[in-house]
């Protein structure tokens, strides 16, 4: 590897490189400016604000200072005698450095700030000097939190999702074997099934929402056909009576979580199905062949033949289903807000609801539930990437 | 550790002076609102107009937004680049905001303007905090329940008093197969509703607020005797089954529909429902019913006020706007245009209204406004308090439940 770089860079002049260096870096900096001036922290360190539109020359001028200034510093960087000695060691920190300044900012001191937030009480607001307004209360953010059942709630229903949002890996197996077939218009019919998951989660929410209203849903006009007639009402106008109610799926604290995890489980089939189907072409017909020689069919030649070579598909559906799992905020933001009375929350919308939702602004105690969930996913990132590294390690 | 990074923005500021656009206009003034609703907005820029036509030496900025984002938005208004008059609830709502110093003192002018402070005493209290006021009410609206009239008719109903009248009112709409009450929780506060009222009319205006204000348990008993009354009301005056996933809104269908006859709501409803179909003749008000006999009656009044933020940088010229809003013409014309009762007891209200002309009778003769509960109580204990009123309307079995979970809150929140 080193000698393929080495021999590179005699092919090429060095102030050629340097440009080649500085342009792609120029082009990261723009791109990630863009980013940077579009989220308030940074704005507001610029004194841009809410005005942008009002000042756009203002706006462009300070662009093209802070692009002009990092790209300076950029040929003043390469421009030393230091860099030339040690190019190979240097650049990559120097393409490195704009993504590590942006997870520093944006993930790694956030991190810490909310740790340390978890250990005080604050409404999230600062004086008129900029002061914080908090106080220091050490463990007792922790202690509420043993003691509150919305807790409990959020946290079995954190676990309901992990373990129902697993089905779809099994049921997307099952589509795309059945859809792994050659008839005509075959494609049509993978798309269809595709689908799900190309609208947005929160447009799947919606219609969940609408299929489940016990009023008007699709779901209760079903049900009227059995238990339901239609009559007038004291004022004539026409009203239906049920021997049997429709279930409130949505208002009742014992379906409701179920009846979200549905709605979710609707893209993330299609998404698992996806990933088998393009996990069955790399199956290879050899193997299958030999199985069938000696003997093997239907249920054994499933598990012993195709679901070991099924193996890296399987790896990184459970990935994304757990992650999808985890990721159920926007489901529940649009169909439930955690509600009826919080049996629908998981940590990550408590979280939000008790920190920034509706102004509640119990923005330690929401910092003690983000502590916490992040301890939990912790453990899964760290089984993720043990794994990952046994891998590489097997790999090479 | 927790001091914002002050010294940075100065620093850049200064650096970045010179690329400032200099021209600053002599007289500026930035307001922010927070209601898109047509009348509302049109309201809103109505008297922007009216006060630019009466001050043209100010250029006003008049932006306007969504009323559930603003919730969030202020906070960051507030801290940094403030507007000069800003929308927000008053009562306890304020409170973080004044507390922590966001929000000008505004005393001054209160004292200094005859009008605000002749004609504005009823709402005064709800304005002030720590004896300073802080804000100028533009509206407010009185709560109350609102009826299916012909379905009372039919049935030879009558307008109940007390609490007895209104549940035998109950058992003949039940009997007619009616529903008694419409209601929708999905989003919580309509509950926090029939609590208020509950708990006016069985221990009145002070015990409410000391449980607002953090100085009653829900535990004590006298809150119990008001969950007893409601599992009165659950028992006998139903409300519609599916509550919990309809919106306040969707609630009105079964109303429209004539499958329930009352509905415990703001009259920023009546607009609803007669867009639902119903006419004047069909629909009417009455005061929630006396509970406990002789017991001073107060009402729920949620007024929406301007403030003055900290940080606002023409600061004479939003105590001009603020003296302007509070006038009688502007108040008086404001609100006829929004359906709504001027705080202003000089200005004009809109005789034609059958709503504003019982709400203001409602109103001017009641012993105590309360804000409504979201508003009275911190907002950390409103969201577990509505959350457990709905718990309780679904599974009145709940209650011990309820209750002792919302003293937790109670004792984390205050």
């Amino acid at each position: 590897m080193n000698t393929a770089l080495a021999s590179n860079q005699n092919r090429f002049a060095t102030s050629t490189q340097q440009v080649g260096i500085a342009s792609l870096v120029l082009i990261a900096c723009v791109f990630v400016l863009y980013f940077v001036v579009s989220t308030s922290l940074v704005q507001e360190v610029l004194g841009l604000q809410s005005q942008i539109e009002a000042r756009v020359p203002t706006f462009f001028l300070r662009l093209m200072l802070i692009v002009g200034a990092l790209t300076a510093a950029l040929f003043i960087i390469t421009g030393l005698s230091y860099y030339k000695r040690n190019k190979l060691a240097v650049t990559p920190w120097l393409f490195l450095a704009v993504g590590l300044a942006l997870f520093l900012i944006y993930v790694i001191i956030p991190i810490f700030q909310s740790i340390s937030y978890s250990f005080t009480r604050w409404n999230g607001l600062y004086d008129i000097n900029g002061d914080w307004t908090g106080e220091w209360v050490g463990f007792h953010n922790y202690k509420v939190l043993l003691d509150d059942p919305n807790f409990y709630t959020s946290l079995k229903n954190n676990i309901l999702w992990l373990v129902l949002y697993m089905l779809a890996v099994p049921i997307g197996l099952f589509i795309a074997l059945f859809l792994n077939q050659t008839v005509r218009g075959i494609r049509i019919y993978k798309s269809l099934f595709f689908f799900p998951f190309v609208i947005s989660q929160v447009v799947v929410g919606l219609i969940f929402t609408w299929a489940y209203n016990p009023e008007f849903g699709l779901l209760s006009e079903v049900w009227s056909w059995f238990f339901c007639e239609t009559k007038e009402n004291i004022m004539g106008n026409l009203t239906r009576v049920c021997s049997v109610d429709p279930p409130s799926i949505l208002g009742d604290e014992h379906k409701a979580t179920y009846g979200i995890i549905a709605a979710g489980l609707w893209p993330q089939i299609a998404y698992c199905m996806i990933l088998y189907l393009t996990g069955l072409n790399n199956v290879s017909p050899d193997q299958i062949e030999a199985g069938q020689l000696d003997g093997a069919k239907g249920w054994k030649m499933l598990w012993y033949v195709v679901l070991p070579q099924l193996k890296p598909a399987t790896f990184i559906a459970v990935v994304v289903t757990v992650i999808g799992a985890l990721r159920s905020f926007d489901m529940i933001a649009t169909m439930t807000q955690g509600g009826p009375f919080g049996s629908t929350n998981v940590l990550a919308y408590y979280m939000y609801d008790q920190a920034v939702g509706e102004g509640v602004g119990r923005y330690g105690y929401g910092s003690a539930i983000a502590t916490v969930l992040f301890l939990i996913m912790l453990v899964y990132i760290s089984y993720f990437l043990w794994r990952m590294y046994q891998d590489e390690k097997e790999a090479s | 550790m927790f001091k914002r990074f002050k010294f940075g923005k100065v620093a850049l500021a200064a650096a970045m002076g010179s690329l400032m656009s200099g021209a600053v206009v002599a007289s500026e003034l930035v307001i922010t609102f927070d209601d898109l609703n047509p009348d509302k907005k049109a309201a809103f820029e109505d008297a922007v107009a009216a006060f630019t036509q009466a001050n043209p030496d100010i250029q006003v900025t008049a932006n306007n937004g969504d009323r559930e984002a603003h919730k969030s938005t202020i906070r960051n208004a507030l801290q940094n680049d403030a507007p000069d008059v800003i929308t927000w609830y008053p009562g306890n709502r304020m409170g973080p905001f004044v507390d922590a110093g966001l929000f000008m003192d505004i005393s001054d002018l209160w004292a200094s303007d005859e009008n605000l402070s002749a004609n504005f005493n009823a709402i005064k209290p709800t304005m002030s905090r720590d004896d300073k006021q802080w804000g100028v009410p533009y509206s407010f609206y009185q709560w109350g329940v609102y009826y299916r009239k012909d379905i009372y008719d039919k049935l030879s109903l009558s307008e109940p008093k007390t609490w007895d009248e209104l549940l035998s009112n109950c058992d003949a709409l039940t009997e007619a197969g009616v529903t008694p009450f419409t209601i929708g929780t999905k989003f919580l506060w309509t509950a926090a509703g029939v609590f208020d009222y509950l708990n006016l009319r069985t221990n009145g205006y002070d015990v409410h607020n000391d449980l607002t204000a953090g100085k009653i348990k829900y535990t004590d008993d006298r809150i119990r005797a008001t969950f007893a009354k409601w599992e009165e009301m659950l028992d006998r005056c139903t409300f519609v089954k599916t509550h919990a996933t309809m919106s306040w809104q969707d609630a009105i269908s079964p109303f429209a529909n004539g499958d329930a006859a009352m509905y415990v709501m703001g009259n920023f409803s009546v607009g609803q429902y007669k867009e639902a179909g119903l006419t004047d003749d069909q629909i009417d008000f009455f005061q929630f019913p006396e509970i406990t006999p002789g017991l001073p009656r107060a009402e729920e009044a949620p007024a929406d006020a301007f403030f003055i933020p900290a940080n606002a940088k023409n600061v004479e010229n939003a105590k001009k706007f603020l003296a302007f809003i509070a006038t009688p013409e502007v108040q008086g014309t404001w609100n006829k245009a929004i359906g709504q009762l001027p705080p202003n007891s000089a200005a004009e209200v809109n005789s034609d209204d059958k709503f504003i002309v019982e709400g203001m009778e409602t109103l001017s003769t009641a012993a105590g406004l309360a804000q409504f509960y979201d508003r009275d109580a911190p907002a950390a204990m409103a969201k577990a308090g509505m959350e457990g009123f709905q718990k309780f309307m679904l599974d009145p079995s709940t209650l011990d439940e309820v209750l002792e979970g919302l003293d937790k809150v109670q004792a984390e929140v205050y």
